[in-house]
């Protein structure tokens, strides 16, 4: 039992387990994810694709939906809208374009409407709070080189609304996430490069500490709009064709080789930025030994990511010496779990 | 068959109908009733009763011939359905690239007159502050009063409120006209920003703030909202256990 628990007698039999205490929370442009401890001493992830669907409403749609576990929700009294995975699903059988709550790593202006469907999935994936005030890590993006963004509006928005659902809330770098979940052998220094569907996040780490992070505002969805037009083809279809299983080292179809191309270019556009960066030497840290290299992110889930990261990785003349280049094991849920080590951490 | 159907619709357009009432008016009490296919049949033999007798060609030949021009004959007709098709969906096709394209005309020319409107009040602005600048020799001595500089930045928060909405309503497809907007936007946005840093009012937008928008999310709004949330069940992925990750932390915290 933690210190926590012990000094509140008001506390459940049923957080009086060996499960400890903190969440985490990836807010993602293309998925949200929650982590959380689970009493097998590992963490079960929650994830639900960030997206939504307007369909008309009427009693046969509602049932239809409930028994196929499709969730909705009703809005204005006149609209379904279906929300998550199902909505993915349902826009490519009838060629429609998901509605999409963020964009580019950001809350998206356009969409201000979602923001209390967002809160429901964000509720359903975290669930209750073990205790009142428990804490939970939710992620942000740095800020862009390549466009202007803002991050305040964003963290402020997620801050109030995890609040609202009675955790402690705490923001915390997305690519300083994957340093948390996948750098732990390096004592935490190396980089950690989070490839998202809006935006990709580099953070280079010292002994946990974040030097240095930034953001580069191109990801999944830059691959998806261009592969959409000049396949001629919905968005959705374009993500459903990326995430099929194919390899962009050895793209089957016109249509694999497409996404291959704009794979190797988003690699390349991230590389060259994240070198830039490092070159120009504005709170660069220096290190004596090689540094590691982890990449993250439902993104480079791709097959042959990482392989093609490697080769465009050799193309360039790093500023750094770097060791090993490598992918998550989990690469969809490292984000949470790592916001979830600094949750749990904090409750220590 | 299809030579039943032609039979039936030939002795439908030469004949009558008529009532067994009417029948019966006109002196009749019996009427002698033959099916349309055995109206078919004997005129197919006929025909090739004729065409046997007059011995041009055999009955085999005339049995092919007969086939292929039915093969020949829908197979032209099927040609000319779809090229009447292909013409219908070309013209139709035609007509909505017309309509998008004076709509899209219509919209830009609007955006053109707002862009416009838009670089006035901006230039005007922009004038106005220089003039200010330089009726003030040195901050100390001369600078603007408060009240002045907030009106200043009161004129351009609007002006930049007002560009943003019309960046929203611009349509994809002009994405020219949109960068045009986004830079206006980006370059009010700085001028805002260097005004409120001048001011000393400049915290809200600054990294670090913290900013209450609990009122988005109050519970009277979400209890609004039907769902069918509570019986779904989300997506659950296991993950491998984070105890290494806190201990190497807790060994960096306590200097280990």
């Amino acid at each position: 039992m933690t210190e926590q628990e012990e000094n509140n007698p008001n506390i459940e039999s049923t957080t009086e387990t060996a499960i400890g205490l903190g969440k985490g929370l990836d807010v993602g442009t293309a998925n949200l994810a929650a982590a959380v401890q689970n009493d097998e001493g590992g963490i079960t992830v929650n994830v639900e694709r960030n997206a939504f669907l307007d369909i008309p409403s009427d009693v046969y749609s509602k049932n239809m939906l409930t028994k196929l576990k499709v969730p909705y929700v009703v809005h204005d009294n006149n609209k379904l809208v279906v929300i998550g995975e199902a909505a993915f699903e349902l826009a490519n059988v009838f060629g429609r374009e998901t509605r999409r709550p963020m964009a580019d790593g950001l809350i998206s202006p356009n969409e201000q409407d979602a923001l209390p469907m967002m809160k429901m999935i964000i509720q359903k994936i975290l669930g209750e709070p073990q205790v009142a005030g428990e804490n939970c890590y939710f992620c942000v993006p740095a800020e862009s080189l390549d466009v202007d963004n803002n991050v305040v509006y964003h963290q402020g928005l997620f801050e109030s609304m995890i609040s609202k659902l009675g955790y402690t809330a705490h923001a915390i770098n997305e690519a300083h996430a994957v340093v948390f979940a996948e750098l732990a052998e390096n004592d935490f220094t190396g980089i950690g490069l989070s490839f998202g569907g809006g935006m990709a996040n580099a953070c280079i780490a010292y002994k946990s500490i974040p030097c240095l992070s930034f953001s580069v505002a191109r990801g999944g969805d830059w691959v998806d709009k261009n592969v959409a037009s000049v396949l001629g083809v919905p968005r959705s279809k374009a993500t459903h064709i990326k995430e099929r299983g194919i390899d962009i080292r050895d793209p089957k179809s016109r249509e694999e080789e497409a996404v291959s191309i704009y794979y190797r270019s988003l690699i390349n556009y991230v590389l060259s930025n994240i070198k830039a960066r490092f070159e120009s030497g504005q709170n660069m840290p220096s290190f004596n030994d090689p540094i590691d290299i982890a990449c993250a992110g439902g993104t480079s889930m791709v097959g042959g990511f990482i392989e093609v990261f490697r080769e465009e990785f050799a193309k360039i003349d790093f500023p750094l010496p770097v060791g090993r280049i490598f992918r998550s094991e989990e690469a969809l849920s490292a984000v949470a779990k790592g916001c979830l080590v600094a949750a749990a951490i904090g409750e220590e | 068959m299809e030579s039943v159907n032609k039979i039936k619709e030939a002795l439908s357009q030469r004949s009558r109908t008529a009532t067994l009432d009417e029948l019966r008016g006109e002196g009749r009490k019996r009427v002698r009733l033959i099916r349309a296919e055995h109206v078919a049949q004997m005129i197919s033999e006929a025909v090739h009763a004729a065409v046997e007798q007059s011995g041009l060609i055999s009955q085999d030949e005339v049995d092919q011939l007969v086939a292929k021009s039915r093969d020949e004959f829908k197979g032209i007709l099927k040609e000319r359905e779809q090229e009447a098709q292909s013409a219908r969906e070309n013209d139709q096709k035609l007509q909505d690239t017309e309509a998008e394209l004076a709509d899209l005309r219509s919209r830009f020319d609007e955006l053109s007159k707002a862009l416009s409107t838009a670089r006035l009040e901006l230039e005007q602005s922009q004038g106005e502050l220089e003039t200010l600048r330089e009726q003030a020799p040195t901050a100390e001595a001369a600078s603007p009063s408060s009240d002045m500089m907030m009106t200043m930045m009161q004129e351009i928060a609007n002006l930049k409120a007002n560009l943003m909405d019309q960046q929203q309503a611009a349509p994809a497809q002009a994405p020219d006209f949109s960068d045009a907007l986004a830079k206006l936007t980006g370059s009010l946005n700085d001028r805002l920003e260097k005004i409120g840093k001048k001011m000393g009012v400049s915290a809200a937008v600054e990294d670090g703030a913290t900013v209450d928008f609990t009122g988005m999310f109050n519970d009277d709004a979400d209890g609004k909202l039907e769902s069918n949330m509570d019986n779904i069940k989300v997506k659950q992925k296991a993950a491998g256990g984070i105890a290494a990750n806190l201990a190497k932390l807790k060994k960096l915290k306590g200097g280990g």
